[in-house]
């Protein structure tokens, strides 16, 4: 169990929870990346899935502070990138799937977020947009591109537009869709779920997933 | 059928018979968008391997094999559950549909409009890491745009921004 001024986190049994708490849209920070890698190396060995969600009921993340991040330059964005993808990397190789649960808004970098998640649940209040376009960027054109086949990635990155939780759901962004009130229930379900498997099968799964994402060899 | 580029986005609006060179025509396409009306085929392409492999990659192996080797045409609710098109309007509604999408495309800021585009081409053939450097290689270039600058200027400002392209 632990904190800081803009992350909570506990276990309860073989689940881990972390909470994104920065209202009121829960953009990411150094401060929240920072518990996130904290709570994760607290529960190592000690939970078997970690529930990942933002606090109340209007944002998941909504990505980066743009307020912080118009005074990046040449100089100092490519530590900026760096930051962000250290924690990406973290929930990719962590041994113990992350159930992300989509309370609200997950759009730039919160999509980026959500989608290093292994699962993704969502309440009917989820909309997820890869809106770095709109501003001008380019943001989650890698799992896009991985986790959907081309014309989909293409339609989503291209228009930045807004999924709403129904569609989300059809397409295959979200596994499941309940009621905000419902949504901790449901994305506690599947964590304890694939907790009460072997964690050394589990964790093979996980990596032989990552690994497959890799480019064939030619033949 | 019919196609607009916006920015070097090809947008195409299929109503009716979709097959043969169309259907190849279509899937070359970035956005695809139908009406209730439109039926898709693969059997008359003048390019199968072509067709075969661009399948593939916009639909993932299971969706193209039912499709090419399958060989049935097929209807737009289908076309949508398979990923062949993105959305489906009503009949009488297709027209202003690739409208909005249309000026959509052409209020976004062009420099990332086009990175986008060939990044997302590019990330097909590159893994993860070599992904994400080109991704970041991208981000670092646009941040430094004009466009960038102005868009976050204008969500500060609560008005819709203006893009020159620079």
């Amino acid at each position: 169990m632990g904190a800081n001024s803009q992350t909570r986190w506990w276990a309860a049994g073989r689940v881990g929870y972390v909470v994104i708490d920065n209202p009121p849209m829960n953009v990411l920070s150094d401060v929240n990346r920072r518990g996130i890698r904290e709570a994760l190396e607290e529960f190592r060995g000690e939970v078997g899935a970690v529930v990942l969600t933002g606090a109340g009921d209007r944002a998941f993340c909504a990505g980066a502070d743009l307020g912080e991040e118009k005074h990046l330059t040449e100089d100092t964005v490519g530590r900026f990138l760096s930051r962000g993808e250290q924690t990406f990397r973290i929930l990719r190789d962590y041994e113990a799937p992350i159930v992300g649960a989509i309370n609200g808004w997950a759009m730039g970098g919160g999509l980026v977020l959500a989608l290093w998640c292994d699962v993704r649940v969502g309440s009917t209040r989820a909309r997820l947009g890869a809106v770095g376009v709109k501003v001008g960027l380019m943001a989650s054109n890698v799992q896009l591109s991985r986790l959907f086949p081309a014309g989909r990635a293409r339609d989503l990155l291209l228009t930045g537009r807004t999924v709403e939780a129904d569609e989300a759901h059809r397409i295959g962004l979200l596994s499941s869709v309940v009621a905000p009130e419902r949504l901790m229930d449901e994305a506690t379900a599947w964590a304890q779920d694939i907790a009460a498997r072997p964690g050394n099968l589990v964790a093979a799964a996980k990596r032989a997933v990552n690994a497959a994402l890799e480019p064939e060899p030619a033949r | 059928m019919r196609r607009i580029d916006v920015g070097g986005v090809a947008i195409v609006a299929i109503d009716g018979a979709c097959v043969g060179h169309d259907f190849e025509r279509a899937l070359d396409a970035d956005i695809r968008l139908a009406d209730a009306t439109a039926t898709f085929g693969a059997d008359g392409v003048a390019d199968v391997e072509g067709c075969a492999r661009r399948l593939t990659r916009l639909l993932g192996e299971a969706r193209a094999k039912e499709i090419v080797l399958g060989g049935r045409p097929f209807d737009a609710a289908a076309a949508l559950r398979l990923g062949v098109v993105t959305r489906v309007l009503p009949p009488g509604e297709l027209g202003d549909a690739v409208t909005v999408l249309a000026d959509t495309l052409a209020a976004l800021p062009p420099l990332a409009v086009r990175a986008v585009r060939e990044a997302v081409r590019a990330t097909r053939d590159l893994t993860p890491d070599a992904g994400l450097a080109l991704e970041h290689a991208h981000f670092t270039r646009l941040i430094a745009s004009r466009d960038h600058k102005a868009a976050v200027e204008a969500f500060f400002e609560r008005r819709t921004a203006v893009f020159t392209g620079e």
